[in-house]
């Protein structure tokens, strides 16, 4: 193995996760300790901890690119992973790796670049005869453009940015007279986020399924798809809950969309682990939206269902080696499911709600699989995303799978913060969940709250709250009241308290 | 000052959607449910922390907020909003209520710390139920901030490229 020391460019459970891959291979890890999170999980895993608290630049370390390659220089690390978001996707970070003699474990610079740059890889996606959605050919610069474009096509169509992912610089317009508006917001958005105000238009394809192919390719020549994954469960293109296989996807259609998915990687001569993005129609007719150049988050549902680890087989590629199974070896056993518990209040909108971890509990049972960055202690700070850990549940179909994830759903305690626990609670039990009819509008227009809860749950809550009230204010426990009372008390002093009683 | 003592044997918890929950004093460790009783057991564990036992299921809790009669309960990842009340403060809140003024102004604040991006409506434009506010962005993620109510914006405090804490001002409506 010519990897001998892997730079982690990352944090949280991805770092976790890449570390534990590379210690089963014998592979030294550098985890870099940040100044907002000093007694992170991921420190605990790596080899050696580079200290890079001093650093008081704005700019975060993962993001800094000359930084990563002076900390790899000095840390002897010969490869660098990237994880996933930060710099996972930034071509001129993979060839400044290149250029300092250190493997960058991820596609070349080029795929990078092609497949980052919508326009450029739309253009060739057409010319390897992928389905797409009909669309501007480039780049358009201005509204009247758009305009004509979609008049063309037909309404609704989305504007997209060039340079974009993860739902920002998108726009959906419905008639002409929101067109001026609507341009300029996404450009606006596209610009900020991405640097770049280029945008284009595509036909609207209205209640898709979201279906994306997992692809393995290595520097021989070889590309395979792994199966696709469902992430139609997603919210302002945030994705919430993923599942491999996909109850809409038979075994002819996986064949199709899964040798375009081989071809358009082949087309970028496309090497390490990529995923190829598709929207699914109701008419059953799939669409190609984009190719991510990284590891997913989601990465999990397809390893349960293949048995293959995709960050070793990562390692493996970076490490010029040849894929050891050929498409017709790839078996796809059972079905999981993932649901990813952020720090978000459901009952406020997903709104992020940071803080501390105070305790932490997750279920050990052989069906289910936990990935993590936090521990009790943790933080999750609102300068990073708010995940705190994936629940990856297995079954031998979808119905055991669902069965499985309620009983894990349930043996999930975090306190410190609120989840996203509530949301799954209640999708495990939706019907529309349940029959596999869901689409990416489920979670606007399927629901009008987003938990579950029974009358008695909110009784129970009353009860706690007249027994804290009782204890606080009652002088011998029932018979007066002391109205005098009602200072301000810090709840973990109350949530001792109570334990009292 | 003396204390001014009572007698009561019952508390009302109020939900903050108006729904009624009873409990006779001295407070029972029991939920009627029909006609059977279930026991209800406040528990702690080194390991997860208070819960609430019954009918063999444990729910973890929290008291996110206690002041005065307001409690906020997290209670199996759900948070509950209750005001406890004696069957004499009940019955002062009803006859305060019914002598109230109407709420003439929806006061639009910040749900929680972050960048505000973009203010999508001027002092004196209407506005409807739905409509965007404010652009906030947060943990990565841009917010709408959606106008809960149909009025006329009287104050916008919110400025683009401006950090705001949790609970700030945005947007003044007058309905």
């Amino acid at each position: 193995m010519k990897i001998k020391r892997i730079l982690i460019a990352n944090r949280g459970e991805i770092a976790v996760r890449i570390m534990k891959t590379a210690k089963i291979m014998n592979i030294e890890t550098v985890a870099i300790k940040t100044a907002v999170e000093t007694n992170a999980m991921y420190l605990s895993s790596a080899d050696v901890i580079f200290d890079n608290t001093e650093d008081v630049s704005e700019i975060p370390v993962f993001l800094d690119i000359e930084k990563l390659i002076a900390i790899a220089l000095k840390t002897n690390s010969n490869a660098i992973h990237p994880g996933y978001g930060f710099l996972a996707e930034n071509a001129y970070f993979a060839q400044k790796c290149i250029d300092n003699k250190i493997i960058f474990i991820g596609p070349s610079p080029d795929a990078i670049y092609k497949m980052g740059n919508k326009t450029i890889a739309r253009k060739i996606a057409l010319a390897s005869g992928i389905p797409m959605a009909m669309g501007s050919e480039g780049n358009i610069s201005n509204e009247e453009e758009a305009v004509v474009i979609a008049e063309k096509i037909g309404y609704p169509v989305i504007i997209k940015a060039a340079s974009g992912g993860g739902g920002r610089g998108m726009r959906i317009v419905r008639k002409s007279e929101d067109m001026e508006k609507m341009f300029i917001i996404a450009s606006k958005e596209a610009e900020k986020a991405f640097n770049d105000p280029s945008v284009f238009v595509e036909k609207y394809i209205e209640n898709p399924k979201h279906i994306e192919f997992q692809i393995l390719g290595d520097t021989w020549g070889n590309v395979i798809h792994l199966g696709e994954r469902e992430c139609s469960i997603q919210r302002k293109h945030q994705k919430l809950l993923e599942e491999a296989p996909s109850c809409a996807i038979d075994d002819i259609l996986r064949t199709k969309m899964g040798t375009m998915a081989v071809q358009i990687a082949k087309a970028v001569d496309y090497y390490s682990a990529g995923t190829v993005e598709f929207l699914l129609d109701s008419e059953r007719n799939f669409y190609f939206m984009e190719m991510n150049t990284r590891i997913q988050v989601e990465h999990p549902v397809t390893e349960i269902i293949t048995g293959i680890d995709l960050i070793e087989q990562q390692i493996r590629i970076a490490n010029g080696e040849e894929l050891k199974f050929r498409q017709e070896d790839i078996k796809l056993n059972g079905w999981a499911i993932e649901c990813r518990i952020n720090a978000e209040d459901v009952q406020a909108g997903f709104a992020p709600d940071p803080g501390k971890i105070e305790n932490l509990s997750m279920p050990s049972d052989s069906c289910v699989r936990v990935d993590t960055g936090v521990q009790a202690g943790s933080s999750i700070v609102a300068s990073y995303d708010s995940m705190i850990a994936k629940l990856i549940v297995r079954g031998k179909d979808r119905k055991q799978a669902i069965k499985n994830c309620k009983m894990a759903l349930d043996k999930v305690w975090i306190k410190g913060t609120k989840t996203t626990l509530p949301f799954f609670r209640m999708l495990m039990r939706h019907p529309k969940f349940q029959d596999g009819s869901f689409t990416t509008a489920f979670i606007e227009k399927d629901l009008d709250k987003f938990y579950l809860n029974s009358e008695y749950e909110e009784m129970l809550a009353a009860w706690l709250a007249t027994k804290i009230f009782v204890e606080e204010n009652l002088n011998d426990n029932s018979i007066s009241i002391n109205f005098e009372h009602g200072k301000e008390m810090s709840p973990w002093l109350l949530n001792k308290r109570i334990n009292q009683f | 000052m003396a204390n001014r003592k009572l007698q009561i044997t019952k508390l009302f918890a109020l939900s903050s959607e108006n729904r009624k929950f009873s409990f006779s004093l001295p407070l029972k460790q029991t939920i009627r449910i029909g006609k059977r009783d279930y026991e209800v057991k406040l528990k702690n564990d080194e390991k997860f922390g208070t819960y609430i036992l019954w009918k063999n299921r444990k729910y973890p809790v929290e008291i996110i907020r206690s002041r005065q009669n307001k409690f906020e309960i997290l209670f199996n990842d759900i948070s509950y909003t209750f005001t406890v009340e004696t069957p004499f403060s009940l019955q002062r809140m009803k006859v305060l209520n019914s002598k109230r003024d109407k709420v003439v102004s929806e006061f639009i604040r910040s749900p929680m710390p972050g960048k505000i991006l973009d203010v999508l409506v001027r002092e004196g434009s209407g506005v409807l139920r739905g409509e965007p506010l404010v652009i906030l962005e947060a943990m990565k993620m841009q917010n709408e901030i959606i106008s809960p109510v149909n009025g006329t914006i009287v104050k916008v405090t919110a400025k683009p490229n401006t950090n705001v804490m949790k609970d700030d001002l945005l947007v003044e409506i007058k309905l």
